[in-house]
């Protein structure tokens, strides 16, 4: 065989792994991306039921429940863009936090059994979201990674790839104050 | 739980009496020891000058691990009575001091389908052995421990059997309260340290014996351990920042390479020290401050993974 024909043949293996590669990254964000959305769609399931048991109660948290009860609106429309979608988880998960912070104002409603199944469930789903943000964030680092290093930049501008906004994570979150502690107090 | 002094009070109040009594046992066991081992010595020292003309150098050396060999067995059974008894009276009231609804069998480990359910080591073990297994619950968390050591049986060309270790230490199973489908294993990250974060992470995304690479959010985590999974999500679920701190901590508190996984409900943990643990010493005093440290601090390591990780943080929906 012909030394150019190896060389050929080398780069046209470099390129396909490039390309596989790029495609690889771009499907793992779209496909964790995935995984947040029905993790967040698992929360929008919960909301009504916790409005419905603790609004009776809260008398002085009412802008509150109306608050999450807006936003879950909003999420739940066609056609939101993802970066609305982040947009919109980020209010909740504040608004929620608040809720669950207001509960502990109230006694009878600290031991009600159906609110604590539904504090636990949360927690539980809170965690969730917050571990797929964190995937949503690795696989989103390796792709924008992908398009700004040298060779794969080029490909990437060659074949129209964006970066991709990440899930801002807040102060708060960073210092993973378990929401879970917040309960047991 | 315990605290390690609360657990040094007892072991020097409580039990100082019975201390003192294997203390004499132990001096009279190191004698004999001593003794038998003279004769021994002379023995096979007499036997190899008088054959040593009509054999060859193969079969004398062959004949020096053999008599190596049968001394230890000897060693073994001199102080087995003794050891047993050590075990006995300090380690298994040591053992009911922490928990009384705790278990101590000395002479059985942890089942060898644990430890190969864990999927911590790729090779399935030929041989297994081990001892001091205590089981219980602690704060109604299931938790079982003891020593093990596994072991690869190897042939070369010429039929020869050898014999390597996978694992030697301690190796906690748990329950783990948070519901999950997958696996997940935490290593300790080898790949990057010898050969730095480019060709190490590159090795570590193409190590084909084992699930995907997860990649964590904590440098520091990142550095000391690697993250296989077989959910990117999942793992993450598990791994919070706080779980990651804790075996950080664990991790640096114990000084020991630690392997964890979380497969089918469960927790399973290896921590690996090379050593037979909680066998008393015989040419050291029972009486020594260190010696006893390292059995407690062992001991507390171990019974300490349920306080540690919170895992009966009964917050989950996971009943």
């Amino acid at each position: 065989m012909s030394t150019p024909l190896i060389i050929l043949i080398v780069l046209a293996i470099i390129l396909v792994l490039m390309y596989n590669s790029l495609v690889a990254k771009k499907n793992q964000v779209e496909n964790i991306f995935a995984s947040v959305d029905t993790q967040l769609k698992k929360r929008y399931d919960l909301i009504p039921n916790l409005v419905a048991s603790v609004s009776k109660y809260m008398d002085h948290e009412k802008s509150l429940l109306e608050e999450v009860t807006k936003l879950r609106s909003e999420a739940n429309r066609p056609n939101i863009s993802d970066k609305q979608k982040m947009n919109l988880d980020a209010k909740i998960t504040k608004a929620l936090g608040s809720i669950m912070i207001a509960v502990e104002n109230y006694p009878d409603l600290k031991a009600n059994e159906n609110v604590m199944h539904l504090q636990r469930s949360l927690n539980e789903v809170e965690e969730q979201i917050a571990a797929a943000r964190r995937a949503y964030n690795q696989a989103v680092t390796d792709y924008n990674n992908a398009l700004e290093m040298i060779p794969t930049n080029i490909m990437a501008s060659m074949m129209g790839y964006k970066e991709k906004d990440v899930f801002e994570i807040t102060e708060d979150e960073r210092k993973n104050v378990n929401v879970g502690e917040l309960f047991s107090k | 739980m315990k605290t390690i002094s609360e657990l040094t009070d007892f072991y020097y109040k409580t039990l100082y009496p019975v201390l003192q009594e294997l203390e004499e046992d132990r001096k009279a066991l190191k004698q004999r020891v001593i003794s038998f081992a003279s004769v021994y010595i002379i023995a096979v020292a007499l036997i190899a000058l008088s054959i040593y003309k009509y054999v060859d150098i193969d079969m004398l050396f062959f004949m020096g691990v053999f008599a190596l060999a049968g001394f230890g067995w000897l060693y073994r059974f001199l102080v087995s009575d003794y050891t047993s008894d050590f075990k006995q009276r300090v380690i298994a009231p040591l053992i009911h001091e922490i928990d009384e609804n705790l278990d101590y069998l000395p002479e059985l480990h942890v089942p060898v389908a644990n430890f190969n359910r864990s999927k911590l080591f790729t090779s399935r073990p030929d041989r297994v052995s081990g001892n001091d297994y205590v089981r219980g619950k602690i704060d109604g968390i299931d938790i079982a421990f003891s020593d093990f050591h596994a072991e690869k049986r190897h042939k070369d060309s010429k039929g020869r059997e050898s014999w390597t270790t996978i694992f030697q230490g301690l190796f906690i199973i748990s329950d783990f309260h948070k519901t999950f489908h997958g696996e997940t294993v935490i290593l300790p990250d080898y790949a990057q340290s010898t050969f730095g974060d480019l060709i190490g992470s590159w090795l570590q995304t193409n190590n084909f014996s084992r699930k995907q690479l997860v990649k964590m959010d904590s440098p520091e985590f990142e550095k000391a351990f690697v993250v296989y999974g077989t959910d990117q999500v999942e793992a993450r679920y598990i791994l919070t920042h706080t779980l990651m701190q804790k075996l950080l901590n664990y991790k640096k508190r114990s000084k020991h390479p630690l392997y964890v996984s979380f497969i089918r409900g469960k927790i399973y943990m290896a921590i690996e020290y090379n050593d037979d643990m909680f066998e008393p010493a015989v040419f050291r005093s029972l009486l020594n401050y260190k010696i006893a440290m390292q059995y407690l601090a062992t001991l507390h390591l171990a019974i300490g993974i349920v306080e540690e990780l919170k895992l009966n943080q009964k917050l989950w929906s996971k009943k």
